[in-house]
């Protein structure tokens, strides 16, 4: 603490320095109620969480120690494995696609179109709405005998297909899914970013003679990459937490297909009640969230560019 | 040439408009079949024949679907807990936030560090020990000084309200907007010999309306809108969140879609009015902290 307060002393000067010194106790105060349930409800379960990896807790009788056993057992589970792996899918297929249409979407609603205001509010409005009730609605667009999908595909003589009830194209259905309910958080912040572009950079190209087109591959693209970066480590971090979806829809079946990490904690942890080994695997999973938010804290600028107005 | 390319111009714009309008439309068209499919007749959604619109509108779809559980303890569930976790998460999260901002008193920026620390840990990593948090809180439900015997936190607001009123997310919020505000404000008010709580009070408080509703808005989606929380922690009919209460339907064998989607439009319906009509501190909320609700 003195390193501080003689460091404040030096740039404020004599006589406010005197104001700095005092220590404001009413803080602690105004601190604890905040960060007693941060220090419950978050610290303490983090620790407890990495204690639980390393025991056999079953919920019902006291844990013991096994070392790294459920560490061990995570390697040899082909099933979390096979999570792991859908897991990956679902991040790829659903980022990639987002930050195309995101990008393309933000900077046509940039420009000065007709009904700007509306369809930013439509292609947001699914953001905002319950995974829950929007796995509802796309249950029903999916249903194989009735659902509107396929119904759609009749017209084109194309035979029913099982969307959510074939392993082949289940994960792709969930996918298209989740695309559409986030593709308006991705359109949002790039348009955030879009407008941070200095204006001047786009006259100096115009006055050059630069097509728009290569105005947007030599300006626009560049000047978007720390948001393009932003919004990759947020969805990435995102599509990892993917579990209600998946637990709604397809319950993770059929066969496997579409289980994923949170879903087989779930699973393991609150229906087998082996909470040992499904502390593990939640462990596993926030080395993940923290080795992409280290990469994060050192590539990218914490989203400074993003400020609006 | 100036007219022609000025024409050009035009008819590029139109172009653009036409295709972002459809965009658009093709967005909202699972919410249009939502709607659409609230109204029809089950005879009318298994007939061979497919039509968009309803032929007949029943209304009484509604009323019937909410007959199927408690649906108005659900809302009352939701509602209630939405409301707790928002106004008291306002309060313990803008005090905090202040004072890491402004105040100085030994260990503050330790204890900063260790709020940030929060912000990478996944609620999913800490659900399970959370959880049995709740089960074994002394003296809670039941429970005995050890925390046994009882049920502790389970199936109670309390349970789904208290790990969400305070938090880092919210903690840091506040505390990088609060930093902004001229120190020239502390100053004049120290002046005057106003005690550091009011000057947060009286000065902060009022000028944070931005922040209160870009948070508040945060809140309210994710506590309106959150499944997993609820799934663990409640187990009776009389707990369940409107969330939860969708997936009653669900687990019907032969799915009623009609009264499904009414259900499913009435739990919808409070956050697209809230989204409509504040649809500012929506972006806001997504541009500054790149969270998602």
């Amino acid at each position: 603490m003195k390193p501080m307060l003689s460091r404040s002393v030096e740039t404020n000067g004599k006589t406010r320095s005197k104001q700095r010194l005092s220590i404001d106790y009413v803080g602690y105060a105004m601190i604890a109620p905040g960060y007693l349930i941060y220090f419950l409800f978050i610290f303490i379960p983090l620790v407890v969480g990495v204690y639980y990896s390393f025991t056999n807790y079953n919920f019902y009788s006291t844990p013991e120690f096994i070392g790294l056993q459920n560490y061990a057992r995570l390697l040899q589970d082909a099933l979390f494995g096979k999570a792991m792996y859908n897991t990956f899918i679902y991040a790829l297929f659903t980022i990639l696609p987002q930050l195309f249409l995101g990008l393309i979407l933000a900077v046509l609603l940039n420009g000065k179109l007709f009904g700007r205001v509306f369809s930013r509010a439509s292609i947001y409005i699914p953001n905002v709405t319950s995974m829950v009730a929007v796995s509802m609605i796309w249950l029903w667009i999916y249903d194989p005998a009735l659902g509107i999908l396929n119904r759609m595909i009749k017209v084109f003589g194309i035979d029913p297909i099982q969307w959510l009830y074939n392993p082949n194209t289940a994960m792709m259905a969930v996918v298209i899914m989740s695309i559409w309910k986030s593709l308006g958080y991705t359109m949002i912040v790039y348009l955030a970013g879009l407008q941070s572009i200095p204006s001047s950079l786009y006259e100096a190209a115009h006055m050059d003679g630069a097509s728009k087109i290569r105005q947007f591959f030599s300006i626009t693209i560049p000047m978007l990459k720390p948001t393009t970066f932003f919004i990759l480590v947020m969805s990435c971090i995102n599509s990892f937490m993917v579990f209600e979806q998946v637990n709604i829809m397809t319950a993770g079946g059929p066969l496997n297909s579409t289980t994923t990490v949170v879903h087989q904690i779930y699973l393991r942890g609150f229906q087998d009640f082996q909470m040992g080994y499904a502390s593990a695997m939640a462990i596993v999973l926030f080395l993940i969230t923290l080795v992409i938010t280290l990469i994060n804290f050192k590539y990218g600028n914490q989203g400074d560019d993003l400020d609006v107005d | 040439m100036g007219v022609g390319k000025l024409r050009s111009k035009h008819v590029g714009l139109v172009v653009m408009s036409i295709v972002l309008l459809a965009v658009s439309l093709v967005m909202l068209l699972p919410f249009l079949i939502m709607v659409l499919t609230s109204f029809k007749t089950m005879g009318e959604i298994q007939s061979p024949t497919f039509s968009l619109f309803p032929k007949v509108w029943h209304f009484d779809n509604y009323a019937e679907a909410l007959s199927r559980g408690d649906w108005l303890k659900y809302f009352y569930n939701s509602f209630v807990v939405t409301i707790i976790t928002v106004v008291i998460s306002l309060v313990l999260n803008s005090m905090a936030g202040y004072s890491f901002a402004r105040l100085r008193f030994p260990g503050r920026d330790i204890l900063f560090f260790s709020v940030l620390i929060g912000i990478m840990v996944p609620a999913q990593t800490t659900m399970i020990p959370t959880f049995l948090m709740m089960k074994q809180f002394p003296l809670a439900g039941g429970n005995n000084l050890l925390g046994q015997d009882g049920i502790g936190f389970i199936n109670s607001y309390t349970g789904l309200i208290l790990p969400f009123i305070a938090g880092s997310f919210g903690i840091f919020l506040c505390r990088q907007f609060f930093l902004n505000f001229p120190r020239a404000l502390d100053e004049a008010s120290q002046i005057d010999g106003a005690s550091k709580f009011r000057v947060f009070l009286q000065i902060y408080l009022p000028l944070s309306k931005p922040i209160l509703a870009t948070l508040a808005i945060f809140k309210t989606t994710s506590a309106w809108n959150d499944y997993m929380w609820p799934l663990i922690m409640t187990n009776t009919e009389g707990m369940r969140t409107v969330q939860l209460g969708l997936t009653i339907f669900r687990g019907e064998t032969n799915v009623e879609w009609n009264l499904l989607m009414a259900a499913t439009t009435l739990v919808v319906l409070p956050l697209v009015v809230l989204f409509l009509a504040a649809q500012k501190y929506f972006v806001q909320g997504i541009v500054t902290t790149g969270l998602k609700a």
